[in-house]
Protein backbone atom coordinates (compact mmCIF):
# COMPACT_ATOMS: atom_id res chain seq x y z
CA UNK A 1 0.00 0.00 0.00
CA UNK A 2 3.07 2.58 1.17
CA UNK A 3 4.66 1.67 -1.84
CA UNK A 4 1.81 3.12 -4.07
CA UNK A 5 0.40 6.12 -2.31
CA UNK A 6 4.13 7.24 -2.01
CA UNK A 7 4.59 7.33 -5.76
CA UNK A 8 2.39 10.37 -7.02
CA UNK A 9 4.05 11.42 -9.65
CA UNK A 10 2.71 7.95 -11.34
CA UNK A 11 0.46 8.45 -14.76
CA UNK A 12 -3.16 8.25 -13.43
CA UNK A 13 -4.21 4.89 -15.30
CA UNK A 14 -1.68 3.00 -13.25
CA UNK A 15 -3.37 4.82 -10.40
CA UNK A 16 -6.27 3.64 -10.68
CA UNK A 17 -5.50 0.21 -11.41
CA UNK A 18 -3.82 0.13 -8.15
CA UNK A 19 -4.25 1.38 -4.39
CA UNK A 20 -7.01 4.24 -5.39
CA UNK A 21 -10.27 1.02 -6.02
CA UNK A 22 -11.63 1.09 -2.68
CA UNK A 23 -11.20 5.13 -3.05
CA UNK A 24 -12.91 5.27 -6.58
CA UNK A 25 -15.84 3.23 -5.53
CA UNK A 26 -16.64 5.42 -2.23
CA UNK A 27 -15.68 8.25 -4.52
CA UNK A 28 -18.72 7.20 -7.13
CA UNK A 29 -20.73 6.03 -4.43
CA UNK A 30 -20.28 9.67 -2.82
CA UNK A 31 -21.28 11.45 -6.31
CA UNK A 32 -24.02 9.40 -7.14
CA UNK A 33 -25.51 9.95 -3.55
CA UNK A 34 -24.90 13.71 -3.79
CA UNK A 35 -26.06 14.14 -7.27
CA UNK A 36 -29.42 12.29 -6.99
CA UNK A 37 -31.98 13.50 -4.09
CA UNK A 38 -30.99 10.75 -1.89
CA UNK A 39 -33.64 9.73 -0.13
CA UNK A 40 -31.85 6.48 0.93
CA UNK A 41 -29.11 8.49 3.15
CA UNK A 42 -32.20 10.96 4.15
CA UNK A 43 -34.29 8.07 5.00
CA UNK A 44 -31.67 6.75 7.14
CA UNK A 45 -30.54 9.70 8.51
CA UNK A 46 -34.74 10.00 9.96
CA UNK A 47 -34.13 6.36 11.23
CA UNK A 48 -33.54 7.33 14.72
CA UNK A 49 -36.81 9.78 14.75
CA UNK A 50 -38.93 7.28 12.76
CA UNK A 51 -38.30 4.58 15.86
CA UNK A 52 -38.92 6.80 18.37
CA UNK A 53 -42.18 8.22 16.76
CA UNK A 54 -43.36 4.46 16.27
CA UNK A 55 -42.23 3.72 19.97
CA UNK A 56 -43.88 6.28 21.87
CA UNK A 57 -46.90 7.36 19.23
CA UNK A 58 -47.41 5.26 16.42
CA UNK A 59 -47.77 1.51 18.27
CA UNK A 60 -49.36 3.42 20.94
CA UNK A 61 -52.30 5.31 19.15
CA UNK A 62 -53.16 1.36 17.76
CA UNK A 63 -52.96 -0.37 20.99
CA UNK A 64 -55.29 2.80 22.47
CA UNK A 65 -57.31 2.33 19.89
CA UNK A 66 -57.66 -1.04 21.10
CA UNK A 67 -58.27 -0.26 24.83
CA UNK A 68 -61.18 2.05 24.05
CA UNK A 69 -63.26 -0.09 22.73
CA UNK A 70 -62.66 -3.18 25.53
CA UNK A 71 -62.95 -3.31 29.40
CA UNK A 72 -60.19 -3.87 31.32
CA UNK A 73 -57.54 -2.65 34.05
CA UNK A 74 -53.56 -1.87 33.87
CA UNK A 75 -52.75 -5.46 35.01
CA UNK A 76 -55.42 -7.22 32.29
CA UNK A 77 -56.95 -6.62 29.68
CA UNK A 78 -60.73 -7.16 29.09
CA UNK A 79 -63.07 -8.25 26.49
CA UNK A 80 -64.24 -6.16 23.25
CA UNK A 81 -67.34 -3.98 24.24
CA UNK A 82 -67.69 -1.98 21.06
CA UNK A 83 -68.21 1.32 21.65
CA UNK A 84 -69.71 0.98 25.05
CA UNK A 85 -66.66 2.64 26.82
CA UNK A 86 -67.79 6.10 24.36
CA UNK A 87 -71.38 5.94 24.56
CA UNK A 88 -71.13 5.83 28.75
CA UNK A 89 -68.38 8.95 28.64
CA UNK A 90 -70.68 10.81 26.19
CA UNK A 91 -73.73 9.88 29.15
CA UNK A 92 -71.73 10.84 31.77
CA UNK A 93 -71.84 14.68 33.65
CA UNK A 94 -68.20 14.32 34.61
CA UNK A 95 -67.68 14.36 31.08
CA UNK A 96 -69.18 17.42 30.56
CA UNK A 97 -68.10 19.55 33.25
CA UNK A 98 -64.62 18.26 32.56
CA UNK A 99 -65.32 19.35 28.73
CA UNK A 100 -66.75 22.66 29.57
CA UNK A 101 -63.75 23.51 31.98
CA UNK A 102 -61.05 22.69 29.43
CA UNK A 103 -62.83 24.66 26.18
CA UNK A 104 -63.52 27.50 29.26
CA UNK A 105 -59.58 27.03 30.45
CA UNK A 106 -58.32 27.84 26.95
CA UNK A 107 -60.74 30.44 25.88
CA UNK A 108 -59.61 32.01 28.82
CA UNK A 109 -55.95 31.71 28.60
CA UNK A 110 -55.88 32.43 25.28
CA UNK A 111 -57.33 36.10 25.84
CA UNK A 112 -55.24 36.63 28.51
CA UNK A 113 -51.93 35.30 27.63
CA UNK A 114 -52.34 37.12 23.80
CA UNK A 115 -53.54 40.32 24.99
CA UNK A 116 -50.63 40.29 27.73
CA UNK A 117 -47.72 39.43 25.52
CA UNK A 118 -49.10 41.44 22.71
CA UNK A 119 -49.00 44.30 24.71
CA UNK A 120 -45.67 43.65 26.07
CA UNK A 121 -44.13 42.90 22.77
CA UNK A 122 -45.50 46.09 21.18
CA UNK A 123 -44.08 47.88 24.89
CA UNK A 124 -40.59 45.85 24.11
CA UNK A 125 -40.44 47.18 20.53
CA UNK A 126 -39.55 50.33 22.04
CA UNK A 127 -35.78 50.94 22.55
CA UNK A 128 -35.71 51.43 26.33
CA UNK A 129 -32.23 51.36 27.99
CA UNK A 130 -31.99 47.86 29.75
CA UNK A 131 -34.25 46.14 27.22
CA UNK A 132 -32.44 42.94 27.16
CA UNK A 133 -32.41 42.11 30.82
CA UNK A 134 -36.14 43.23 31.18
CA UNK A 135 -36.35 40.46 28.17
CA UNK A 136 -34.94 37.71 29.89
CA UNK A 137 -36.54 38.57 33.30
CA UNK A 138 -40.30 38.55 32.08
CA UNK A 139 -39.34 34.90 30.58
CA UNK A 140 -39.08 33.55 33.85
CA UNK A 141 -42.86 32.21 34.20
CA UNK A 142 -42.40 30.50 31.30
CA UNK A 143 -38.79 29.04 31.90
CA UNK A 144 -39.04 27.52 35.50
CA UNK A 145 -40.45 24.50 36.06
CA UNK A 146 -44.34 24.02 36.17
CA UNK A 147 -43.85 22.55 39.83
CA UNK A 148 -41.97 25.39 40.76
CA UNK A 149 -44.45 27.95 39.32
CA UNK A 150 -47.27 26.43 40.81
CA UNK A 151 -45.79 26.28 44.29
CA UNK A 152 -44.93 29.98 44.29
CA UNK A 153 -48.94 30.57 43.48
CA UNK A 154 -50.17 28.03 46.45
CA UNK A 155 -47.61 30.24 49.01
CA UNK A 156 -49.17 33.08 47.81
CA UNK A 157 -53.25 32.72 47.73
CA UNK A 158 -53.21 29.08 49.54
CA UNK A 159 -54.38 29.56 52.80
CA UNK A 160 -56.17 31.88 55.08
CA UNK A 161 -53.08 33.95 56.10
CA UNK A 162 -51.38 33.63 52.83
CA UNK A 163 -49.84 37.20 51.22
CA UNK A 164 -53.18 38.00 48.92
CA UNK A 165 -55.69 37.29 52.26
CA UNK A 166 -53.40 39.31 54.34
CA UNK A 167 -53.55 42.18 51.96
CA UNK A 168 -57.31 41.90 51.53
CA UNK A 169 -57.83 42.23 55.28
CA UNK A 170 -55.35 44.97 55.40
CA UNK A 171 -58.14 46.58 52.63
CA UNK A 172 -60.78 45.57 55.04
CA UNK A 173 -62.48 42.49 53.14
CA UNK A 174 -63.03 38.86 54.50
CA UNK A 175 -59.69 36.23 53.84
CA UNK A 176 -61.11 34.44 50.54
CA UNK A 177 -60.42 30.80 50.77
CA UNK A 178 -59.26 30.54 47.23
CA UNK A 179 -58.15 27.34 46.63
CA UNK A 180 -61.79 25.58 48.58
CA UNK A 181 -64.11 27.35 46.29
CA UNK A 182 -64.52 26.28 43.21
CA UNK A 183 -64.86 29.50 41.25
CA UNK A 184 -61.82 31.13 43.36
CA UNK A 185 -60.02 27.88 42.03
CA UNK A 186 -61.08 28.23 38.74
CA UNK A 187 -60.29 32.15 38.27
CA UNK A 188 -56.34 31.02 39.94
CA UNK A 189 -55.69 28.36 37.90
CA UNK A 190 -56.69 30.15 34.56
CA UNK A 191 -54.31 32.94 36.03
CA UNK A 192 -51.13 30.63 36.29
CA UNK A 193 -51.89 29.63 33.01
CA UNK A 194 -51.97 32.25 31.85
CA UNK A 195 -48.74 33.36 34.00
CA UNK A 196 -47.46 30.57 32.81
CA UNK A 197 -47.95 31.08 28.90
CA UNK A 198 -47.44 35.00 28.35
CA UNK A 199 -43.75 34.84 27.99
CA UNK A 200 -44.08 32.24 24.76
CA UNK A 201 -46.49 34.58 23.14
CA UNK A 202 -44.88 37.95 23.81
CA UNK A 203 -41.25 36.17 22.46
CA UNK A 204 -43.13 34.87 19.33
CA UNK A 205 -45.12 38.11 18.85
CA UNK A 206 -42.37 40.06 19.13
CA UNK A 207 -40.37 38.25 15.89
CA UNK A 208 -43.68 38.60 14.09
CA UNK A 209 -43.46 42.36 15.07
CA UNK A 210 -39.98 42.83 13.89
CA UNK A 211 -40.42 40.91 10.82
CA UNK A 212 -42.83 43.74 9.59
CA UNK A 213 -41.41 46.14 6.73
CA UNK A 214 -40.37 49.39 8.30
CA UNK A 215 -41.54 51.12 5.20
CA UNK A 216 -44.99 50.61 5.73
CA UNK A 217 -44.62 52.82 8.25
CA UNK A 218 -42.92 55.03 6.84
CA UNK A 219 -45.63 55.47 4.00
CA UNK A 220 -47.94 55.31 6.54
CA UNK A 221 -46.79 58.39 8.54
CA UNK A 222 -45.76 60.22 5.05
CA UNK A 223 -49.28 59.82 4.20
CA UNK A 224 -50.67 61.08 7.86
CA UNK A 225 -51.58 57.96 9.43
CA UNK A 226 -51.61 58.41 13.42
CA UNK A 227 -50.32 56.00 15.71
CA UNK A 228 -53.54 54.14 16.03
CA UNK A 229 -54.18 53.69 12.56
CA UNK A 230 -51.04 52.21 11.77
CA UNK A 231 -51.69 49.51 14.75
CA UNK A 232 -54.92 49.21 12.67
CA UNK A 233 -54.30 49.04 9.27
CA UNK A 234 -50.75 47.40 9.21
CA UNK A 235 -49.24 46.12 12.80
CA UNK A 236 -52.74 44.03 13.28
CA UNK A 237 -53.23 42.49 9.10
CA UNK A 238 -49.40 41.84 9.31
CA UNK A 239 -49.51 39.74 12.45
CA UNK A 240 -52.91 38.14 11.92
CA UNK A 241 -51.37 34.58 10.46
CA UNK A 242 -48.90 33.81 13.18
CA UNK A 243 -51.48 34.80 15.67
CA UNK A 244 -53.73 32.41 14.16
CA UNK A 245 -51.39 29.43 14.34
CA UNK A 246 -50.13 31.05 17.97
CA UNK A 247 -53.83 31.00 19.31
CA UNK A 248 -54.56 27.93 18.05
CA UNK A 249 -51.32 26.39 19.55
CA UNK A 250 -51.96 27.78 22.97
CA UNK A 251 -55.46 26.30 22.50
CA UNK A 252 -54.19 22.80 22.05
CA UNK A 253 -51.93 22.88 25.19
CA UNK A 254 -54.02 24.33 27.14
CA UNK A 255 -56.47 21.11 26.73
CA UNK A 256 -53.53 19.35 26.71
CA UNK A 257 -52.29 20.80 30.15
CA UNK A 258 -52.01 18.62 33.50
CA UNK A 259 -49.84 20.12 35.39
CA UNK A 260 -51.45 23.53 36.01
CA UNK A 261 -54.60 22.38 37.53
CA UNK A 262 -53.35 19.20 39.10
CA UNK A 263 -50.57 20.76 40.72
CA UNK A 264 -52.61 23.57 42.26
CA UNK A 265 -55.67 21.69 43.96
CA UNK A 266 -55.77 17.83 41.98
CA UNK A 267 -58.78 18.79 39.86
CA UNK A 268 -60.38 20.21 42.92
CA UNK A 269 -62.24 21.60 45.06
CA UNK A 270 -65.61 19.23 43.97
CA UNK A 271 -64.17 18.37 39.99
CA UNK A 272 -64.29 21.85 39.23
CA UNK A 273 -60.51 22.37 37.57
CA UNK A 274 -60.63 18.61 36.36
CA UNK A 275 -60.17 18.74 32.38
CA UNK A 276 -60.46 16.07 29.30
CA UNK A 277 -56.88 14.96 30.92
CA UNK A 278 -56.92 14.71 34.29
CA UNK A 279 -60.46 12.99 33.63
CA UNK A 280 -58.63 10.54 31.73
CA UNK A 281 -55.94 10.28 33.97
CA UNK A 282 -58.17 9.45 36.95
CA UNK A 283 -59.84 6.78 35.40
CA UNK A 284 -56.92 4.60 33.96
CA UNK A 285 -54.76 5.19 37.07
CA UNK A 286 -56.90 5.93 39.88
CA UNK A 287 -60.40 3.64 39.05
CA UNK A 288 -58.02 1.62 37.27
CA UNK A 289 -60.53 1.51 34.10
CA UNK A 290 -58.27 1.86 31.17
CA UNK A 291 -60.96 1.24 28.57
CA UNK A 292 -62.88 4.88 29.29
CA UNK A 293 -59.17 6.43 29.97
CA UNK A 294 -58.44 5.66 26.73
CA UNK A 295 -61.90 6.75 25.26
CA UNK A 296 -61.56 9.50 26.73
CA UNK A 297 -58.03 9.83 25.54
CA UNK A 298 -59.40 9.76 21.91
CA UNK A 299 -62.18 12.07 22.24
CA UNK A 300 -59.93 15.02 23.40
CA UNK A 301 -57.59 14.16 20.48
CA UNK A 302 -60.34 14.21 17.99
CA UNK A 303 -61.73 17.44 19.18
CA UNK A 304 -58.43 19.24 18.94
CA UNK A 305 -58.34 17.56 15.28
CA UNK A 306 -61.88 18.82 14.35
CA UNK A 307 -60.81 22.28 15.94
CA UNK A 308 -57.64 22.23 13.91
CA UNK A 309 -58.60 21.42 10.28
CA UNK A 310 -61.85 23.97 11.06
CA UNK A 311 -59.18 26.72 12.05
CA UNK A 312 -57.08 26.00 8.88
CA UNK A 313 -59.79 25.86 6.72
CA UNK A 314 -61.40 29.39 7.41
CA UNK A 315 -57.74 30.74 7.21
CA UNK A 316 -57.58 29.49 4.06
CA UNK A 317 -60.95 30.65 2.91
CA UNK A 318 -60.06 34.12 4.13
CA UNK B 1 -31.21 62.30 20.11
CA UNK B 2 -31.49 62.06 23.63
CA UNK B 3 -33.17 65.11 23.98
CA UNK B 4 -36.31 64.42 22.48
CA UNK B 5 -37.37 61.19 23.90
CA UNK B 6 -35.24 60.41 27.20
CA UNK B 7 -37.78 61.60 29.70
CA UNK B 8 -40.47 59.59 27.71
CA UNK B 9 -38.07 56.59 28.04
CA UNK B 10 -37.50 56.78 31.22
CA UNK B 11 -40.41 56.46 32.07
CA UNK B 12 -41.07 53.65 30.32
CA UNK B 13 -38.27 52.01 31.86
CA UNK B 14 -39.77 52.73 34.91
CA UNK B 15 -42.82 51.02 33.99
CA UNK B 16 -41.69 48.14 32.17
CA UNK B 17 -39.42 47.62 35.58
CA UNK B 18 -42.75 47.30 37.93
CA UNK B 19 -44.25 45.25 35.45
CA UNK B 20 -41.28 43.11 35.45
CA UNK B 21 -41.13 43.08 39.11
CA UNK B 22 -44.95 42.13 39.53
CA UNK B 23 -45.36 39.77 36.96
CA UNK B 24 -42.10 37.19 38.82
CA UNK B 25 -43.10 38.65 42.20
CA UNK B 26 -44.66 35.04 42.98
CA UNK B 27 -41.35 33.53 42.52
CA UNK B 28 -39.52 36.02 44.27
CA UNK B 29 -41.63 35.90 47.14
CA UNK B 30 -41.14 32.44 47.32
CA UNK B 31 -37.70 32.56 46.84
CA UNK B 32 -37.13 35.27 50.20
CA UNK B 33 -39.91 33.43 52.20
CA UNK B 34 -37.70 30.09 51.81
CA UNK B 35 -35.11 31.63 53.93
CA UNK B 36 -36.40 31.46 57.36
CA UNK B 37 -37.46 29.04 59.54
CA UNK B 38 -40.34 27.48 59.09
CA UNK B 39 -43.07 28.74 62.05
CA UNK B 40 -41.48 31.76 61.30
CA UNK B 41 -42.24 31.70 57.66
CA UNK B 42 -45.58 30.34 58.47
CA UNK B 43 -46.35 33.58 61.21
CA UNK B 44 -44.49 36.25 59.19
CA UNK B 45 -45.80 36.07 55.53
CA UNK B 46 -43.91 39.34 54.95
CA UNK B 47 -41.88 39.74 51.84
CA UNK B 48 -38.48 40.20 53.51
CA UNK B 49 -38.05 37.55 56.15
CA UNK B 50 -36.96 39.08 59.64
CA UNK B 51 -34.03 36.44 60.19
CA UNK B 52 -32.40 35.17 57.62
CA UNK B 53 -31.88 31.39 58.34
CA UNK B 54 -30.77 28.26 56.03
CA UNK B 55 -32.55 25.56 58.20
CA UNK B 56 -35.21 24.92 55.81
CA UNK B 57 -32.29 23.72 53.10
CA UNK B 58 -30.68 22.02 56.06
CA UNK B 59 -33.29 19.92 56.69
CA UNK B 60 -34.15 19.22 53.06
CA UNK B 61 -30.55 18.35 52.23
CA UNK B 62 -30.35 16.22 55.26
CA UNK B 63 -33.42 14.74 56.58
CA UNK B 64 -35.65 13.99 52.85
CA UNK B 65 -34.82 12.40 49.36
CA UNK B 66 -34.26 15.56 47.86
CA UNK B 67 -30.85 14.17 47.01
CA UNK B 68 -31.77 11.26 45.34
CA UNK B 69 -34.02 13.46 43.07
CA UNK B 70 -31.41 15.45 42.25
CA UNK B 71 -29.41 12.64 41.16
CA UNK B 72 -32.71 11.00 39.64
CA UNK B 73 -33.21 13.91 37.46
CA UNK B 74 -29.98 14.39 36.40
CA UNK B 75 -29.66 10.88 34.74
CA UNK B 76 -33.28 11.80 33.26
CA UNK B 77 -32.73 14.71 31.52
CA UNK B 78 -28.83 14.12 30.17
CA UNK B 79 -30.46 10.36 28.73
CA UNK B 80 -33.29 12.33 27.28
CA UNK B 81 -30.81 15.25 25.79
CA UNK B 82 -28.64 12.65 24.48
CA UNK B 83 -31.18 10.10 22.72
CA UNK B 84 -33.28 13.33 21.67
CA UNK B 85 -30.34 15.20 20.27
CA UNK B 86 -29.02 12.23 18.44
CA UNK B 87 -32.45 11.54 16.53
CA UNK B 88 -33.09 15.57 15.90
CA UNK B 89 -29.51 16.45 14.85
CA UNK B 90 -29.65 13.51 11.95
CA UNK B 91 -33.41 14.73 11.17
CA UNK B 92 -32.37 18.28 11.43
CA UNK B 93 -29.86 17.33 8.45
CA UNK B 94 -31.85 15.31 6.25
CA UNK B 95 -34.89 18.10 6.71
CA UNK B 96 -32.04 20.97 5.30
CA UNK B 97 -30.08 19.08 2.64
CA UNK B 98 -32.35 16.70 1.00
CA UNK B 99 -35.63 17.91 -0.68
CA UNK B 100 -38.54 15.42 -1.63
CA UNK B 101 -42.29 15.50 -0.77
CA UNK B 102 -42.06 12.84 1.90
CA UNK B 103 -39.58 15.30 3.92
CA UNK B 104 -42.08 18.01 3.84
CA UNK B 105 -45.04 15.27 4.99
CA UNK B 106 -42.24 14.46 7.81
CA UNK B 107 -41.81 17.91 9.01
CA UNK B 108 -46.15 18.01 9.07
CA UNK B 109 -45.26 14.89 10.65
CA UNK B 110 -43.65 16.57 13.51
CA UNK B 111 -45.66 19.38 13.76
CA UNK B 112 -49.14 17.48 14.31
CA UNK B 113 -46.68 15.43 17.29
CA UNK B 114 -46.17 18.96 19.33
CA UNK B 115 -50.21 19.10 19.55
CA UNK B 116 -50.37 15.36 20.59
CA UNK B 117 -52.18 15.14 23.47
CA UNK B 118 -49.46 12.61 25.10
CA UNK B 119 -52.17 11.00 27.75
CA UNK B 120 -53.14 9.22 24.88
CA UNK B 121 -49.76 7.47 24.30
CA UNK B 122 -49.09 7.39 28.10
CA UNK B 123 -51.86 5.19 28.81
CA UNK B 124 -50.75 2.08 27.05
CA UNK B 125 -46.74 2.99 27.03
CA UNK B 126 -47.80 2.40 30.56
CA UNK B 127 -49.27 -1.16 30.06
CA UNK B 128 -46.64 -2.08 27.27
CA UNK B 129 -43.66 -0.76 29.93
CA UNK B 130 -44.65 -2.69 32.99
CA UNK B 131 -44.31 -6.17 31.83
CA UNK B 132 -40.72 -5.09 30.35
CA UNK B 133 -39.73 -3.58 34.03
CA UNK B 134 -39.54 0.01 32.60
CA UNK B 135 -41.92 1.23 35.08
CA UNK B 136 -39.95 3.18 38.58
CA UNK B 137 -37.00 2.84 35.48
CA UNK B 138 -35.38 6.25 33.71
CA UNK B 139 -35.36 4.43 30.47
CA UNK B 140 -39.55 4.99 30.05
CA UNK B 141 -39.33 8.51 30.76
CA UNK B 142 -35.60 9.14 28.55
CA UNK B 143 -37.59 7.51 25.50
CA UNK B 144 -41.06 9.19 25.95
CA UNK B 145 -38.75 12.92 26.81
CA UNK B 146 -36.88 12.50 23.63
CA UNK B 147 -39.99 11.93 21.14
CA UNK B 148 -41.02 14.90 23.04
CA UNK B 149 -37.82 17.19 22.45
CA UNK B 150 -37.93 15.87 18.98
CA UNK B 151 -39.80 18.09 17.04
CA UNK B 152 -38.19 21.23 18.47
CA UNK B 153 -34.49 19.95 17.81
CA UNK B 154 -35.52 19.00 14.07
CA UNK B 155 -36.51 22.13 13.50
CA UNK B 156 -33.60 24.00 15.43
CA UNK B 157 -31.03 22.18 14.31
CA UNK B 158 -32.45 22.17 10.50
CA UNK B 159 -31.90 25.98 10.84
CA UNK B 160 -28.38 25.78 11.95
CA UNK B 161 -27.73 23.47 9.02
CA UNK B 162 -29.29 25.58 6.40
CA UNK B 163 -26.61 28.56 7.44
CA UNK B 164 -23.89 25.99 6.66
CA UNK B 165 -23.14 26.10 2.86
CA UNK B 166 -23.54 23.11 1.00
CA UNK B 167 -19.99 23.67 -0.72
CA UNK B 168 -18.48 22.27 2.50
CA UNK B 169 -20.31 19.08 1.99
CA UNK B 170 -19.31 19.18 -1.69
CA UNK B 171 -15.89 19.57 -1.26
CA UNK B 172 -15.67 16.74 0.79
CA UNK B 173 -17.83 14.44 -0.97
CA UNK B 174 -15.55 15.10 -4.27
CA UNK B 175 -12.59 14.21 -2.26
CA UNK B 176 -13.65 11.26 -1.55
CA UNK B 177 -15.87 11.33 1.83
CA UNK B 178 -19.02 8.90 2.61
CA UNK B 179 -22.08 11.46 3.07
CA UNK B 180 -22.48 10.06 6.38
CA UNK B 181 -18.84 11.29 7.27
CA UNK B 182 -18.88 14.89 5.98
CA UNK B 183 -22.09 15.31 7.77
CA UNK B 184 -19.94 14.09 11.11
CA UNK B 185 -16.19 15.11 10.47
CA UNK B 186 -17.38 18.72 8.75
CA UNK B 187 -20.75 19.62 9.50
CA UNK B 188 -21.46 18.85 13.07
CA UNK B 189 -17.83 20.68 14.10
CA UNK B 190 -19.22 23.88 12.36
CA UNK B 191 -22.52 23.69 14.43
CA UNK B 192 -20.72 23.96 17.65
CA UNK B 193 -22.10 26.33 19.38
CA UNK B 194 -25.99 25.29 18.04
CA UNK B 195 -25.65 22.17 19.14
CA UNK B 196 -25.17 23.30 22.57
CA UNK B 197 -27.40 25.48 22.60
CA UNK B 198 -30.10 22.85 21.46
CA UNK B 199 -28.95 20.39 23.99
CA UNK B 200 -29.33 22.82 26.63
CA UNK B 201 -32.82 23.61 25.70
CA UNK B 202 -33.61 19.91 25.39
CA UNK B 203 -31.69 19.15 28.87
CA UNK B 204 -34.01 21.76 30.42
CA UNK B 205 -37.86 20.47 29.07
CA UNK B 206 -36.63 16.93 30.65
CA UNK B 207 -35.68 18.95 33.79
CA UNK B 208 -38.78 21.16 34.19
CA UNK B 209 -40.85 18.38 32.68
CA UNK B 210 -43.98 16.97 35.35
CA UNK B 211 -46.99 14.61 34.48
CA UNK B 212 -44.63 12.10 32.12
CA UNK B 213 -42.69 11.40 35.41
CA UNK B 214 -45.30 11.67 37.72
CA UNK B 215 -46.87 8.71 35.79
CA UNK B 216 -44.20 6.32 35.53
CA UNK B 217 -42.14 7.24 38.39
CA UNK B 218 -44.15 6.03 41.49
CA UNK B 219 -41.56 4.75 44.09
CA UNK B 220 -39.65 7.81 45.90
CA UNK B 221 -36.29 6.31 45.03
CA UNK B 222 -37.27 6.28 41.41
CA UNK B 223 -38.66 9.95 41.24
CA UNK B 224 -37.05 13.16 39.78
CA UNK B 225 -37.38 16.31 41.61
CA UNK B 226 -41.02 18.01 40.58
CA UNK B 227 -42.46 14.38 41.29
CA UNK B 228 -40.56 14.45 44.78
CA UNK B 229 -41.27 17.78 45.61
CA UNK B 230 -44.99 17.27 45.27
CA UNK B 231 -44.83 14.72 48.45
CA UNK B 232 -44.62 17.31 50.66
CA UNK B 233 -47.78 18.80 49.39
CA UNK B 234 -50.20 15.61 49.15
CA UNK B 235 -49.47 15.16 52.49
CA UNK B 236 -52.16 15.92 55.55
CA UNK B 237 -50.67 19.03 56.26
CA UNK B 238 -48.27 21.03 53.34
CA UNK B 239 -44.67 21.04 54.80
CA UNK B 240 -44.39 24.38 53.63
CA UNK B 241 -40.18 25.14 54.76
CA UNK B 242 -39.16 22.25 52.60
CA UNK B 243 -41.58 22.87 49.93
CA UNK B 244 -40.16 25.96 49.25
CA UNK B 245 -36.74 25.46 49.81
CA UNK B 246 -36.71 22.19 47.26
CA UNK B 247 -38.93 24.92 44.93
CA UNK B 248 -36.20 27.49 45.17
CA UNK B 249 -33.25 24.83 44.82
CA UNK B 250 -35.00 23.58 41.84
CA UNK B 251 -35.25 26.00 40.02
CA UNK B 252 -31.49 27.18 40.48
CA UNK B 253 -30.78 24.54 37.25
CA UNK B 254 -33.00 25.99 35.04
CA UNK B 255 -32.17 29.69 35.64
CA UNK B 256 -28.18 28.40 35.64
CA UNK B 257 -28.73 27.33 32.03
CA UNK B 258 -30.98 29.86 31.09
CA UNK B 259 -28.32 32.72 30.89
CA UNK B 260 -26.52 30.83 28.42
CA UNK B 261 -28.98 30.12 26.12
CA UNK B 262 -31.12 33.41 26.26
CA UNK B 263 -29.49 34.76 23.09
CA UNK B 264 -30.56 31.56 21.27
CA UNK B 265 -34.15 31.74 22.15
CA UNK B 266 -35.64 34.62 20.50
CA UNK B 267 -34.10 33.07 17.34
CA UNK B 268 -35.28 29.72 17.89
CA UNK B 269 -39.32 31.09 18.62
CA UNK B 270 -38.52 33.09 15.38
CA UNK B 271 -37.63 30.14 13.29
CA UNK B 272 -39.85 27.72 15.23
CA UNK B 273 -42.97 29.51 13.98
CA UNK B 274 -42.00 30.27 10.23
CA UNK B 275 -40.78 26.65 9.76
CA UNK B 276 -43.86 25.15 11.29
Amino acid sequence: MNVEVSSPAEPTTTRRKSVSVPHKVRKVFGRRVFAKPGLATAILLLTPSLILIGTVIACPIVLGLQYSVSTGSLIKQGGFVGLANYAKLLQSPTFYNSLEFSVGFAIANIAGCYTLGLGLALLMQKRIPGQGIFRVLLLLPWIVPSLVGVVSWRWLVGDEAAFVNRIIKWAGGNPIFFLSNSGWAILIVILIKIWRSFPFMMLSLLAALQSIDRTLYEAASIDGATPRQMFRYITLPQIRNISIILCLMMIIWSVNDFDTPWLLAQGGPANATQNLVILAYRYTFERNDVGMGAATSFVTLFGLMALVSVVLRLQRKR
Amino acid sequence: MRIPGSRSKLWLTVVLGLIVVVLNFPVIYMTLNSFQTTPEMLASRSVFPEHYSLSNYVFLISKTPFLSYVWNSAITALGATVLSVFAGLLAGYALSRFSHFLMGMYSNLLFAIQMFPIILALVPLFILFRPLGLINNPLSVIIVYSLINLPFITWMSRSYFDTIPRELEEAALIDGCSPIRAFVQVIVPLTGPGVAAVSIFAFLFSYNEFFIANVFLRTQNAMTIPVGIQLFIQQFSTDWGSLLAAATLAMLPTLLLFLFIQKFIVHGALTGSVKG
